[in-house]
């Protein structure tokens, strides 16, 4: 679920100041500088990667920089997939994300539905794979691991409600799910984290699971040379099933908050790719690194409380639809998200699962026809609406701007804003405001429903359910194919109809790289940068 | 003398049982708590049951005396409890941390003490614009945001003039040129306002002191200036100088939080505000702990110092 978990690397543009003028320098400071370069003299080596120690060339060093806070457990089964770099580097999924989108084999060298209505997913196993401690991949692993999965309270848990799980064979994996999922090949990926497969040894002790790993994946995370909270240093696993593919003897992930840290840090060659955030994109650029963006969250309102208990406005779609229509999206981009935002009204990005051209233009922005629909709900001098924001992906600064756009048709947007995001997401998924703001990444629809518009989804807190999607949804369970892609396109359809939500803007989470890599690239169906294409650059 | 001693003890463990049980009430007035957070970091969303069963599982759902207690009792068998986020001992956390922080704020104290002092020697002695000088550059030290300063300094010193890295801490244990050159920057960053403000301070005290009576009479004895001012007129003027230095160090454990997280060093400040805004009551008591300990220790050496500086104290 690529949602706004995994979007808080975003910061808000008002935490970046950088100085430009040199100011007034204390003098005692000069001195302690003079005092200081001369102690520098018996130095060596800076901290992180420096290029004389080997970034970008064959057999280096990777240091990755994380730009948010760090992961409270490395498990797979419990870690959002905002920290999918963690788990990726030492696990192995069954199925690989490619950065084009494709999948291609992992732990599992094939796979396929059998019989109809993508009940039973059937795994094969790749053969000769062993984990750190030298024990043999099993079905009985997998079939552990998923077990596992599905008790572990995680984000992707639910996702496995119901499911049985068999080793149908040596190296043969059956799952058999009480609903359709026609996206077992895509959430079984290191992108949705719960693909990773955990060896028993980790299974058995699964406290341990929180600061070490159990995978078959190419590295291993080393406990010696990791702080918890600001590096994680990961070796090669010596057993890895395909050597060549570990290309570094070392990969360091630094979790480095401050979005400026983080562009001196890939400027001085300390860290040789990260995740950036939007308002140091120009300086990347300027700065000669290589910048990596594809469009692939969305930043606006959800519009949660369509029953009215709380706001009763919004039980009306006219009133939905006429926010929608108050809002100049066109105004916000080019503000807030200069050079990465494309205003939207619609959930999906280009080549993303459910995209409709038309729709990104559904509702544009016209005053007039707001305040018609105000008034023909019975609000022509419109109402106090309370919104709750959290401070990254910019959404808060977008509330901002819609406060002053709403107020125009009469909607007084009453904005609580939490810098701590652990408070936000509390607020906004407990029901506790008819609206808040959103930043939500794409994801198959199938997993969309459940993450962000069925009854029992984080970002349906008051649990408006809704025949006609439901049946869509149904109905998008059975399908495959371009089957699957039109009721994709319904389902989106009728959000955007039924003005659930406000969409203002499209961004892309940026990611930096310094010339000494390459394999940086991202796609709308793959937006998250793979760590295991990082390769060095010439 | 052992009397003095049983009382410093005593008056220690009591600042230490006040400030971790008001930091206890404090962090629980906080609106959420740890269950809450954890649940909404793993799944988003969450039953009443799952958030209660979570709740006792962390320990969180007995009446807060109690909890203060079971904390208190494992402090008193040599443990700060578990990180509720990674289950991982408090200490062994707090530990890991400690180097990068103390290292910070011992450096900065040393080179604002040594910087400092000299400066406000020099201006008390040569007096005029000098002394004019240190007050203004004092106020500019002050005034200057050290966030800024940080900034400032990264980009001439680390990216313009790849002299400094820009982020990270390296452990002594790896050399000690390249741990100075880690920190050189943080503690030039956090030496600017402190140097400033012992200066001023150390200008006002030798100012006084040298124009008491008992330094005319030295002079006129036929001492030298430099014998006057080393030997007898700095002692005077140390006292209100170490408390000032007292005083620094303890405001530089709250002051290194900003930048630790500027120059992305893993120390106990970056570490109090995770813990902090994720209800993790455990490492909140745990670096209150560290803090009021050090707070501790550094009022025990002032006290020291005036009693080496000042005979009069030692008979007291």
């Amino acid at each position: 679920m690529r949602s706004l978990h995994r979007v808080a690397a975003l910061c808000s543009q008002g935490r970046c100041v950088i100085a430009r003028r040199p100011g007034v320098l204390n003098p005692a400071a000069a001195v302690a500088a003079a005092t200081s370069l001369a102690l520098a003299a018996c130095g060596g080596q800076a901290t992180g990667s420096a290029p004389a120690a080997g970034s970008g060339k064959p057999g280096g060093v990777l240091t990755v920089g994380f730009s948010v806070q760090a992961p409270a457990t490395l498990d797979p089964a419990k870690a959002p997939q905002n920290y999918a770099w963690f788990e990726e580097l030492a696990y192995e999924p069954l199925i690989v994300q490619r950065s084009d989108g494709s999948l291609a084999p992992g732990l599992a060298t094939s796979w396929s539905y059998t019989g109809t209505g993508n009940k039973i997913f059937v795994l094969h196993l790749r053969p000769g794979v062993k984990f750190p401690d030298g024990s043999p991949l099993t079905a009985q692993d997998v079939t552990a691991d998923l077990r596992y999965v599905t008790t572990a309270a995680g984000q992707m848990s639910a996702f496995f409600a119901g499911d049985t799980f068999a080793a149908t064979g040596p190296l043969t994996v059956t799952i058999t799910t009480a609903k359709p999922n026609p996206d077992f090949p895509q959430i079984l990926t290191q992108d949705d984290v719960i693909g990773d497969v955990i060896s028993e040894k980790g299974l058995s002790s699964p406290s341990l699971l929180g600061t070490r790993t159990f995978g078959a994946g190419p590295y291993m995370l080393d406990p010696s040379q990791t702080v918890a909270g600001s590096q994680y240093t990961y070796m090669p696993n010596p057993n890895y099933y395909n050597k060549p593919a570990a290309r570094w003897k070392k990969v360091i992930i630094k979790v480095i908050t401050d979005p400026q840290s983080m562009l001196n840090a890939l400027k001085t060659g300390q860290v040789d790719v990260a995740n950036g955030d939007p308002t140091t994109i120009a300086a990347a650029r300027q700065a000669g690194l290589t910048v990596t963006s594809t469009p692939d969250l969305w930043v606006g309102v959800t519009l949660a409380d369509r029953g009215g208990g709380m706001a009763k406005p919004l039980a009306n779609v006219q009133v939905r639809q006429a926010l929608n229509y108050a809002t100049s999206r066109a105004a916000i981009s080019s503000a807030l998200f200069p050079g990465t935002g494309t205003p939207t009204s619609q959930l999906i990005v280009p080549g993303g699962y459910g995209y409709e051209a038309a729709l990104t233009n559904a509702y544009p922005y016209d005053i007039g026809k707001a305040r018609q629909l105000l008034a023909a709900a019975g609000y022509p001098r419109g109402f106090p609406l309370r919104i709750v924001t959290g401070e990254y992906g910019g959404m808060n600064l977008v509330a901002q701007a819609l406060a002053q756009q709403w107020q125009k048709v009469g909607v007084s947007l009453q904005v609580t804003d939490y810098a701590n995001s652990n408070q936000y997401f509390a607020a906004a998924f407990g029901a506790k405001f008819p609206s808040f703001m959103t930043v939500f990444g794409q994801i198959p629809t199938w997993v969309e429903g459940p993450s962000l518009f069925l009854p029992p989804a984080s970002f349906n807190p008051f649990r408006t359910s809704s025949a006609a999607l439901a049946a869509l949804y149904q109905q998008e369970a059975l399908s495959s194919g371009e089957q699957q892609a039109r009721l994709d396109q319904q389902i989106e359809a009728y959000l955007v109809g039924q003005a659930w939500f406000v969409p203002v803007a499209t961004i892309g989470l940026p990611y930096y790289a310094t010339k000494a890599v390459t394999g940086t690239t991202t796609s709308a169906r793959a937006p998250l940068l793979e760590l295991d294409e990082v390769r060095p650059a010439g | 003398m052992f009397r003095q001693v049983a009382r410093w003890l005593a008056s220690s463990v009591i600042l230490l049982f006040l400030i971790t049980a008001l930091t206890f009430v404090l962090a629980s007035m906080a609106p959420g708590d740890a269950a809450k957070a954890i649940l909404s970091s793993q799944s988003g969303s969450y039953t009443a049951q799952q958030y209660q069963q979570t709740r006792r599982a962390l320990g969180i759902d007995q009446p807060l005396p109690v909890q203060y207690w079971h904390w208190l009792d494992g402090v008193l068998h040599g443990s700060l409890g578990t990180d509720l986020f990674s289950s991982q001992p408090v200490t062994q956390e707090l530990n890991a941390r400690l180097g990068p922080s103390l290292s910070i704020i011992l450096a900065t104290v040393i080179v604002s003490g040594v910087v400092g002092v000299s400066l406000g020697i020099v201006s008390a002695l040569r007096g005029g614009a000098l002394g004019r000088l240190v007050d203004v550059v004092s106020l500019a030290g002050l005034a200057l945001p050290n966030f800024w300063l940080a900034l400032v300094l990264v980009e001439l010193l680390a990216v313009k003039v790849q002299v400094f890295p820009a982020t990270g801490y390296v452990p002594l244990g790896a050399g000690p040129g390249p741990w100075l050159r880690s920190i050189a920057l943080p503690v030039l960053t956090l030496s600017a306002g402190a140097v400033a403000f012992v200066a001023k301070q150390t200008r006002d005290s030798v100012s006084e002191v040298m124009s008491r009576e008992f330094v005319v009479m030295l002079r006129a004895r036929g001492l030298s200036r430099r014998s006057v001012v080393l030997k007898h007129a700095l002692r005077n003027a140390a006292i209100p100088v170490v408390t000032v230095v007292g005083l620094l160090l303890v405001s530089l454990l709250g002051g290194t939080v900003l930048i630790e997280d500027v120059f992305s060093i893993p120390g106990l400040g970056q570490q109090a505000v995770t813990a902090a805004g994720s209800h993790d009551l455990p490492v909140i008591e745990g670096v209150a702990f560290y803090f009021t300990v050090i707070v501790v220790l550094a009022n025990l050496l002032v006290d020291l110092s005036y009693r080496l500086l000042n005979p009069r104290v030692r008979g007291s």
